[in-house]
């Protein structure tokens, strides 16, 4: 009498969201669930599901993902696809002038990989290869699967072609110019690339060139500190969480904590006064309570536990 | 007379509306006047002093009370269901070794985690963005299609798919356990009970 499940789930989905509101017709409401008793059980549904997202809130939108809208040129919403997945530029309005009457074959829908506890592998059809680290994201788009997005961490191992233009865009940065194996970090704070093999180049606002980073090279932006620094790095020490391992050599103790939630999986405060504090070594990541540990102890630190994870804090002596 | 709060006065001169309101929701009577019976004690501790409008609060109380109730069921359908996967139905309760809840509910939460996480990285970018405004970051219907720049009933459009396909990963993939059965179980306990009373 009244539809079929999907109809009465979408029903549901507005009554739900509704329920949210101020004005909500909680008599419109009774008379709805009243006239179908699998109205009652499909909206049961919608409020475990909406529970469900709630208790996994941290894990399914990581920190690190970069919000629509705020740090790229402005253009209407509701026009652009894929929220913060946008590529504009002269290249691309122009083949979309061409494409207009096709444009589901011309720009195809992205495809997205997320990962909560465990990495994953991605193959692109060029052989490339990308190792999506835990509580990351990733798009891949472009006829040629020459757009990609990130958030969060990722290896990269990619065939280097010089007919494909490809393009990372992962935290503040654009990576262009590919054919090496590299590292990519990007959290809400700062974005780190490291070059493993081959070289890549790396533009960004923050700095006002792109950059070249060859081999055994890391660039690390914060633009929180308005600070671009460039550093060496010995190959064996990029990428390493692959192995279960973080190594560091002047890295900033917020930047360790960051990795140790993504990696790690654990949850810990860095007070602002050591935030800047720098932390050079390895730690494992197998056990995050335990690499927490260790990190408190190389550096000296007090290491406390609260009721929303762990704190570090300078050692009163 | 004094001791009846604002809303415990609302509560009284509501109390057939929303008692009529939560057998609906409930869809059945013995769980309904539970629900009416600590929406009123609820009614009587709360302290948040005048309230716009106490109809509506009351009635959104109901249904969060409702929510919770069923919230409360589902993770105790999941430690019964660990105990049957882990020990299998021959042996008698007793007999079964200490299945180890803590461990399999982390596990269950990460396979749901997974599943949450695919069915949103499928989800068409509109949708995706209201539901990650919406439910995540906590904005309001209004707030949402202020920020995507599109209409209510857009947002509502949205919504609805996002949900929809939410709600279809976490049930396709038993998240939700027998959700009928939980409902047989129910009316089952609620038909037990003139016998009890015997």
């Amino acid at each position: 009498m009244s539809g079929d499940l999907d109809s009465i789930i979408d029903q549901a989905a507005a009554w739900q969201l509704a329920s949210a509101g101020d004005d909500m017709d909680w008599d419109g409401f009774t008379r709805w669930l009243e006239a179908d008793p699998r109205h009652a059980r499909a909206f049961d549904e919608l409020e475990l599901t909406a529970d469900r997202v709630e208790a996994h809130r941290d894990t399914l939108m990581p920190a690190a993902l970069p919000v629509a809208a705020n740090d790229e040129e402005p253009i209407a919403p509701a026009r652009a696809r894929g929220g913060w997945w946008r590529w504009t530029g002269g290249a691309v309005a122009a083949a979309l002038a061409v494409a207009m009457v096709v444009p589901r074959f011309m720009t195809p829908d992205p495809a997205v990989y997320v990962t909560t506890g465990q990495s994953r592998t991605i193959a692109l059809e060029d052989g490339s290869r990308i190792e999506l680290a835990p509580r990351s994201r990733l798009e891949v788009g472009g006829r040629q699967q020459e757009q990609l997005a990130l958030a969060g961490g990722a290896w990269f191992d990619i065939r280097h072609d010089p007919g494909r233009a490809m393009r990372i865009r992962a935290g503040d940065v654009t990576i262009s110019d590919i054919g090496t194996r590299f590292d990519v970090q990007a959290t809400q704070d700062s974005t780190r690339v490291a070059v493993a093999e081959g070289k890549v180049e790396v533009a960004s606002a923050a700095l006002v060139a792109p950059v070249v980073l060859a081999r055994g090279t890391a660039l690390q932006i914060d633009p929180g500190n308005h600070s671009a620094q460039v550093q060496r790095l010995e190959e064996a020490q990029i990428g390493t969480w692959r192995s279960g391992r973080l190594s560091y050599s002047n890295a900033p103790l917020s930047l360790v904590a960051a990795d140790l939630r993504r990696y790690a999986g654990v949850k810990v405060e860095v007070p602002e006064s050591l935030a800047n504090r720098q932390f050079s070594g390895t730690l494992v990541i197998g056990d995050g309570t335990a690499a927490l540990r260790d990190l408190s102890r190389l550096m000296d630190l007090g290491l406390e536990r609260g009721a929303a994870g762990y704190s570090l804090s300078a050692r009163s002596r | 007379m004094e001791s009846a709060t604002g809303l415990n006065a609302l509560f009284d001169r509501h109390r057939a509306e929303l008692l009529r309101f939560l057998r609906a929701r409930c869809g059945q009577d013995q769980e309904a006047e539970d629900c009416l019976q600590e929406l009123w004690i609820k009614a009587s501790q709360d302290r948040a002093g005048p309230i716009a409008n106490g109809r509506a609060y009351l009635f959104r109380m109901a249904n969060n009370l409702v929510s919770d109730l069923r919230r409360g069921q589902l993770r105790a359908m999941r430690r019964d269901r660990h105990w049957i996967e882990a020990e299998g139905e021959v042996d008698a309760p007793e007999l079964r070794p200490d299945p180890g809840p803590l461990a399999d509910a982390a596990l269950i939460e990460r396979e749901e985690a997974e599943v949450l996480a695919q069915a949103i990285a499928a989800l068409p970018p509109g949708a995706r963005r209201a539901l990650q405004l919406h439910r995540i970051d906590g904005h309001s219907q209004a707030q949402v299609a202020e920020i995507m720049g599109i209409s209510r009933s857009g947002v509502e459009k949205h919504m609805a798919v996002a949900m929809k396909n939410l709600r279809s990963a976490l049930v396709d993939c038993g998240f939700f356990g027998a959700a009928g059965s939980q409902q047989q179980g129910r009316s089952e306990a609620a038909a037990l009970r003139p016998d009890d009373m015997t």
